[in-house]
């Protein structure tokens, strides 16, 4: 047989496009993946197992209703050590693989903050539960919040102390990162729009041993109410025992992390009779109802804000896959910005053009242990 | 002043905790010359023990005793199998090789046990008393205690004691202290064991208050290291007023100037010190010494 020099030259170009051919080939391979940070280790390990069952349980539903156009959805799962530089390099791992469409970042604002500027370069969707409202506010256009921000928790924690409450002379105390520091301004702000301005805005650096001091500069200030944003709930869990044991029991309204089943373990009586603004009240809503089935007889516990923003996260982005019928990022956006109405565990999802999925809270009480849910406060804007 | 009192009781609760971790430093460093940085995992381990024990049914002061004893087998492989492999070598290596054990221990706790942090109830139903206008919490009193009795104990030990001394001879000259006849070797496990049991027992402490998680080591053991450096680095006074004056001066800078910065008052008194009086409270230059 004679090699031409026709020959030759098709046997070059295929060597030079072979490996673009078997790559593209892979990134329509025979699953559709989804990277997911997730802190497997670190203080919000625990957190973060409940975190991936959510998302597993949702994209096991959605695989069985024919998956992700017409394919199995796949969730890679990447350790970011509860760390920001933790979630830098698992994002770049995940970022490695081209063949993942999209991705499910971290409920820790400080860490969302710490990858942003990656996602912007990838130009991939990426669902948050970071409650920073400045997260959807900073013109990254590939974030997309799949709980509700602290702009509105901060109204409904203020809203509900002032007006159902009756009380007036608040202390505010907030972690001094990029979540708590957020929280705190924004309820500050409310109470001064309330004519309520706090008696006391006391920050705190995230795990601490002792809030002595803290719990004394509220009994000082004579507040009558506190309102508070906790990060982790270890420190929660320590910052509410010694409150009572100090003999600090004024009413209580604090962020999500008030009714996470760590910190109501952690805490046990000393969280007794406070009120917690929940992305996630078993009780809300149907849909809420439903996953609190789902979940409690897979993982046998029961459900949080943890699990629940991760299972929505999933059911969002399938869907708007499906309806943008494709894998190219931009239609995702397109299709992500484009859903109303979509029932889910958290609440019912109207995107607005910044990201924002969910524009209102629970109130719910923690009665012995058992969190019930009193009210769900809606915003318009 | 009420408010003085409480902050005080507080600080030298939490102190104490500082101490005892910082008691374990000491031994070590007296008797090896390099820094154990596992000191603060000896805590950790000790607590999960602790909380195996009593979810295995066994009552408090057996789980005690059984979470003790396995901090003093502990002791005894970290010795073997950490330190004595590289005892003829220079002290980097060995320090190293003590920031690995903690990364293992730390990440062997969490493969067995999982992430999740678990709840240790105290020794007393009563959480704690009221004293006039300051509350006393009831593990905090019981930290103090046992570290007035181990102040006691180990000034009894290591210096009215034949076993006390032949450590101290170990710790100030290992050849010497080998040509008098004392296994040195022995001294050294019996150091590491000593040591292991201290840390486990502020673990154990510290773990109803504090919550018991895979991070509760690495946080008391940094500011231990630091009560070591402002007490003098190999005095055992020092360690114990090293912790205890940590504990409240941290506690009085938050109160007094700034709750978020607490812990860096704690590192601007080390680093003080580091700059103004290295050899710490209690400590001598290396060339008086000679």
């Amino acid at each position: 047989m004679k090699l031409t020099r026709r020959d030759f030259a098709t046997g070059i170009a295929a060597g030079i496009a072979a490996p673009y051919l078997i790559k593209s080939a892979n990134a329509q391979g025979a699953t559709i993946k989804i990277g997911m940070c997730a802190p497997v280790t670190g203080p919000a390990a625990e957190s973060g197992g409940y975190a991936i069952k959510g998302a597993k349980l949702a994209l096991e539903a959605v695989n069985k209703a024919g998956g992700i156009l017409g394919k199995q959805g796949e969730l890679i799962v990447e350790d970011d050590q509860t760390t920001n530089p933790g979630i830098v390099l698992a994002f770049s791992k995940l970022a490695s693989q081209p063949d993942i469409v999209g991705f499910l970042g971290s409920i820790r604002s400080t860490q969302v903050h710490a990858m942003a500027p990656d996602v912007i370069k990838l130009g991939k969707p990426v669902m948050i539960g970071g409650t920073d409202p400045n997260l959807t506010h900073m013109g990254n256009q590939w974030l997309f919040r799949c709980r509700p921000n602290d702009s509105y928790s901060g109204r409904v924690i203020a809203e509900y102390g002032v007006s159902t409450l009756a009380k007036k002379k608040w202390a505010v105390l907030h972690s001094t990162d990029a979540f708590g520091t957020a929280g705190g301004k924004a309820l500050t702000e409310a109470l001064t729009k309330l004519g309520a301005p706090p008696v006391l805005d006391q920050g705190y650096a995230n795990q601490s041993q002792d809030f002595t001091p803290v719990v004394l500069a509220i009994k000082q200030s004579g507040a009558d109410i506190l309102g508070s944003y906790f990060t982790f709930e270890n420190d929660l869990g320590i910052f509410a025992r010694q409150l009572r044991q100090l003999g600090v029991n004024i009413p209580w309204v604090g962020s999500p992390s008030i009714v996470n089943i760590t910190a109501l373990k952690l805490a046990g009586p000393a969280l007794y009779n406070t009120y917690g603004v929940a992305d996630y009240a078993e009780d809300s809503s149907e849909g809420s109802k439903a996953f609190g089935k789902i979940y409690r007889d897979a993982v046998k516990v029961a459900p949080d804000n943890q699990s629940s923003w991760t299972f929505d996260a999933i059911n969002v982005l399938s869907a708007a896959i499906n309806k943008a019928g494709s894998t190219d990022s931009g239609k995702i956006r397109e299709a992500i910005l484009a859903t109303k109405k979509f029932a889910g565990a958290e609440g019912e999802y109207n995107f607005d053009q910044n990201g924002d999925g969910l524009h209102g809270y629970n109130i719910v009480k923690n009665e012995k242990g058992n969190i019930t849910f009193d009210k769900h406060i809606e915003f318009n804007d | 002043m009420d408010l003085a009192l409480q902050l005080l009781f507080t600080g030298i609760g939490i102190g104490a905790v500082y101490a005892l971790v910082a008691l374990g430093f000491v031994l070590i460093f007296r008797a090896t010359n390099v820094v154990n940085f596992a000191q603060g995992e000896f805590s950790m381990v000790a607590a999960y023990l602790m909380v195996v024990a009593v979810e295995a049914g066994l009552p408090y002061w057996a789980a005690f005793i059984v979470a003790l004893l396995g901090m003093a087998l502990l002791g005894v492989v970290f010795n073997l199998g950490v330190y004595y492999p590289l005892r003829h070598r220079t002290y980097l290596p060995v320090i190293i090789a003590t920031i690995g054990a903690s990364i293992l221990l730390a990440n062997s706790v969490l493969a067995i046990y999982g992430p999740q942090p678990q709840v240790l109830e105290g020794w007393f139903e009563t959480p704690g008393i009221q004293v006039g206008p300051v509350y006393l919490d009831s593990q905090y009193l019981l930290i103090i205690g046992v570290t007035i009795c181990l102040v006691v104990f180990n000034f009894w030990f290591f210096e009215k004691t034949l076993l006390g001394k032949k450590l101290q001879a170990t710790s100030q000259d290992k050849e010497m202290a080998s040509l008098l006849g004392i296994s040195v070797s022995t001294m050294i496990m019996i150091t590491f064991i000593y040591s292991a049991v201290l840390g486990g027992l502020a673990g154990i402490l510290v773990a109803p208050v504090l919550f018991v998680s895979i991070q509760m080591g690495s946080t008391i053991a940094l500011k231990a290291f630091a009560a070591t450096i402002i007490g003098g680095f190999g005095d055992v006074a020092g360690a114990i007023i090293g912790g205890l004056a940590l504990g409240v001066i941290e506690t009085f800078g938050a109160a007094y100037i700034s709750v978020p910065y607490k812990d860096g008052f704690a590192f601007l008194v080390l680093i003080a010190f580091l700059i103004f009086r290295p050899q710490g409270i209690f400590g001598e230059r290396v060339a008086e010494k000679a």
